[in-house]
C-alpha cells in the first residue's frame, strides 16, 4: 500500500489503540493534531501513567548500525513476559546514553552487552534502578545523517540459555529513512520498530533481517508488516516513516 | 638518581589582570618548583600555547576582531583589555565553529597569539620579574607533544576514550570504570575544551616521570580528579594540590565578571614597592598569600595583613646576615615533604613565621627571592 498523509495518521493513531486499548475511547485520533494531543498526553502521564519498571537504558559506544540492529532484536527476545508487557505498554521507553558497556559492567548489570562491546541494554527497570548510571553517563548525541549502506542481512541470534524459536526462520526487509535524519534519530526509531517488532512475534530468533537504507521511504511498493511512523518537522504533513519492516520475503 | 617530578599548575587565560586568586596559585606553584629544585629534577611546566586552542580564548580574539577591527593594544593596561574581556563573556554572541577555526588553525601552524593575549603576557612577565617568580617562558611558543587526533587516539586506544564524532557526537573523557562521569572533551566539530588540551600536553609528560604534581583552582576539582586518573595510568604517582580561591569582601568571584578594581597584581606590586625592599615584596606576598591565607579559601583578602607580612619580610631578610645556617635551610627540606618527592610550599613557609625562625640566607635566597 502506498503512503500517503492518510495512511501514516492510520498507523500512528492504530500503534496508539493497540499498545493503550483502554484509552482508545477516550482519546480523539482523527487528526493529526488530535492524535499528537493524545500522544503527549499519554506519554506525560495526563492519562493513566503506565505501571512504572519500564524504562530500558542503552548504553552506545560506536556500534556499526548492523550490529546495533541485531543485537536490539536480541535484547527485546531476552526481555522476560513480565517485564515485557509494562514496557509495551510505556511505547518500549528507551534513554540512549554515550558510554562504553565494558567500562560499566563491574558497577552496573547490564541484561545484554553486544558481542564487539559497543552497545549495551539495561532493564526494563523502575527509573530509579538505573538512576546511577544515568547519572554517571550523558544522553547520546548524534547529529550526523548516515551515509546510504549497501544491504546488509543480519541473523538474529537466540538469547544466550534460550532454545531457537520452534517456528520456520523468516527474511523481511527493513527500510530505514536516512535523508534529513540524523543518527541519534534514526537510533530512536529503529529502536521502537524492533523492539516492538520482536514482542508482537515478528521477528524471532533465527531470523535474517536485510537492511536498506533509502532516502524517504515513500513509494515503496513493499508491504510492510510494522511501520514507524513519528512526528518530523521537516514533513509537509507533520507525520514521516523512518523505518519499516516488510512482511516475510 | 634523585626521582623526577613534574609540576603541571592551571594556566590563568592571558585576558586580564591577575587578581589575587591568581597570584595566590603563582606564588604556591613558584614556591613548590624552586624548594623542590633543591632536591630533586623538576620540571615546571606551565605552558600557555597549550590552552590557546580553547574556546575562551579563541573566542575573545575573534570578538575582539570583530568588534574592533585594527586596534593597537599595545598602549592599552591589563585592566583595559580585562574589560573587553568581560564584554566578551556578556555578549553571549554565539560563535560557530568557522568563526574560530582561523584562529584555532593559526595556533596550531605558526603559534599565533592575539595582539592583545601577547600585550597582557608581555606585561605579566614584567610582574613575574618584580615577584621574583620563575619565568616558564610565558612570552614562548611551546607547543604541546601531541595534536588533538593523536591524544584522541591514544586515549580511545586506553580503553579512556569515547570517540562519537563519526556518529555526529563528541569526544569524551571516559574513567566510568573507576565511578567518575563521563566528560566531554571535544565537541562534535572537533573544537577541544582546557581538559582535552591538558591531555594533549601532559599524557606524554606524566609517562616520563616518576611524579605528577597538579595544582590547580578548587573549583576545577571534578576534572581535576578525572585528569589525575588518567594520567595515574601513565605511571608517575599522581597529586593533587587544590588551591582556594583569595574572596574579596567574602565573594569568590570568576575574573570574567570584572570587578577587580584595584586589587591588581599590577596596582599591589606598584604600591608595596614603593614603600618596601624588592625582598621585602617578594617574601612577604609569600608569607602572606602561602604561610597566611593557606590552601583553602575562608579569607577574605586583607590588603593591611599583605603589608603587614611585607614588613615582617624586611625584618625577617634584615636579621638573616647574622642567623646564616639556622632553620629552616636548604638542607632541612626534606621535612617538608611528608612521602612524596615534591617540597609543601604551605608547610614551608609557614615554618618561616615561628618565633624561632631564621632562615638561611641560601634558603632564602634559592626559593623566597
Amino acid at each position: 500500500m502506498t503512503l500517503t498523509s492518510r495512511r501514516l495518521l492510520t498507523v500512528a493513531a492504530d500503534r496508539l489503540r493497540s499498545v493503550r486499548p483502554e484509552l482508545a475511547a477516550e482519546l480523539d485520533l482523527s487528526t493529526l493534531e488530535a492524535l499528537l494531543a493524545a500522544k503527549s498526553r499519554v506519554a506525560t502521564g495526563g492519562a493513566d501513567t503506565p505501571a512504572d519498571g519500564a524504562l530500558v537504558v542503552c548504553v552506545v559506544g560506536r556500534p556499526a548500525l548492523s550490529v546495533l540492529v541485531r543485537e536490539t532484536c536480541r535484547f527485546a527476545s531476552s526481555v522476560p513476559y513480565e517485564r515485557a508487557r509494562p514496557w509495551q505498554r510505556a511505547f518500549t521507553r528507551t534513554v540512549f546514553l554515550a558510554g562504553q558497556p565494558g567500562n560499566l559492567r563491574d558497577r552496573f548489570t547490564f541484561a545484554h552487552v553486544s558481542g564487539d562491546g559497543s552497545v549495551g541494554w539495561l532493564g526494563p527497570a523502575a527509573e530509579q534502578d538505573t538512576e546511577a548510571l544515568r547519572r554517571l553517563l550523558k544522553v547520546f548525541h548524534g547529529d550526523r545523517e548516515p551515509p546510504a549502506w549497501a544491504p546488509v542481512t543480519v541473523t538474529v541470534p537466540p538469547p544466550p540459555g534460550k532454545s531457537p524459536s520452534l517456528r520456520r526462520p523468516r527474511h523481511r526487509d527493513l527500510y530505514v529513512a536516512t535523508a534529513r535524519v540524523a543518527f541519534s534519530t534514526l537510533l530512536v526509531q529503529v529502536n521502537h520498530l524492533l523492539a516492538e517488532a520482536v514482542l508482537d512475534g515478528l521477528i524471532a530468533p533465527g531470523d535474517r533481517l536485510t537492511l536498506r537504507s533509502v532516502p524517504w521511504l515513500t513509494g515503496l511498493a513493499s508491504p510492510f508488516a510494522a511501520l514507524r511512523v513519528d512526528e518530523d518537522t521537516d514533513s509537509p504533513h507533520g507525520l514521516r516513516a523512518f523505518a519499516g519492516l516488510t512482511e516475510e520475503t | 638518581m634523585s626521582r623526577s617530578v613534574l609540576l603541571a599548575p592551571v594556566t590563568v587565560t592571558p585576558s586580564k589582570p591577575l587578581t589575587p586568586s591568581h597570584l595566590k596559585g603563582l606564588l604556591w606553584a613558584d614556591v613548590m618548583y624552586r624548594a623542590t629544585a633543591q632536591v630533586a629534577d623538576v620540571t615546571f611546566r606551565y605552558s600557555h600555547t597549550t590552552y590557546h586552542p580553547t574556546e575562551q580564548t579563541l573566542g575573545f580574539w575573534e570578538f575582539l576582531d570583530r568588534t574592533r577591527g585594527d586596534t593597537d593594544y599595545t598602549t592599552l593596561s591589563e585592566s583595559q583589555i580585562g574589560e573587553l574581556y568581560v564584554r566578551y563573556r556578556a555578549e553571549g554572541h554565539p560563535q560557530a565553529a568557522e568563526d574560530l577555526y582561523p584562529y584555532a588553525q593559526a595556533v596550531e601552524e605558526h603559534g599565533f597569539v592575539h595582539p592583545a593575549s601577547e600585550r597582557v603576557l608581555r606585561l605579566w612577565s614584567a610582574h613575574y620579574a618584580r615577584l621574583g617568580l620563575h619565568d616558564p617562558g610565558l612570552l614562548g611558543h611551546q607547543p604541546p607533544e601531541l595534536d588533538l587526533e593523536e591524544m584522541v587516539e591514544e586515549l580511545v586506544a586506553s580503553g579512556m576514550g569515547l570517540d562519537q564524532r563519526e556518529l555526529g557526537g563528541r569526544v569524551y573523557l571516559d574513567a566510568t570504570r573507576f565511578g567518575l562521569p563521563l566528560r566531554q572533551i571535544m565537541s562534535a566539530e572537533g573544537r577541544p575544551n582546557y581538559l582535552a588540551c591538558a591531555l594533549r600536553e601532559l599524557l606524554p609528560l606524566a609517562a616520563r616521570h616518576d611524579e605528577l604534581v597538579l595544582l590547580y583552582d578548587n573549583e576545577l576539582a571534578p576534572d581535576y580528579r578525572l585528569l589525575a586518573q588518567v594520567l595515574g595510568r601513565q605511571g608517575a604517582a599522581v597529586h593533587h594540590v587544590p588551591i582556594g580561591r583569595v574572596p574579596i569582601d567574602g565573594r569568590v568571584a570568576s575574573a570574567r565578571h570584572g570587578g577587580w578594581h584595584e586589587h591588581t597584581a599590577d596596582t599591589l606590586v606598584r604600591d608595596l614597592a614603593a614603600e618596601h625592599t624588592p625582598e621585602a615584596l617578594r617574601l612577604g606576598m609569600r608569607l602572606y598569600f602561602i604561610a597566611v591565607l593557606g590552601p583553602g579559601q575562608r579569607e577574605s583578602f586583607r590588603p593591611d595583613l599583605l603589608r603587614k607580612h611585607v614588613s615582617r619580610a624586611e625584618r625577617l631578610v634584615a636579621r638573616v646576615p647574622e642567623a646564616a645556617g639556622t632553620r629552616p635551610s636548604v638542607d632541612t627540606l626534606g621535612r617538608y615533604r611528608r612521602g612524596h618527592t615534591h617540597v609543601d610550599p604551605y608547610r614551608l613557609t609557614c615554618s618561616l613565621l615561628g618565633r624561632a625562625a631564621a632562615p638561611s640566607l641560601s634558603l632564602l635566597s634559592s626559593v623566597y627571592l
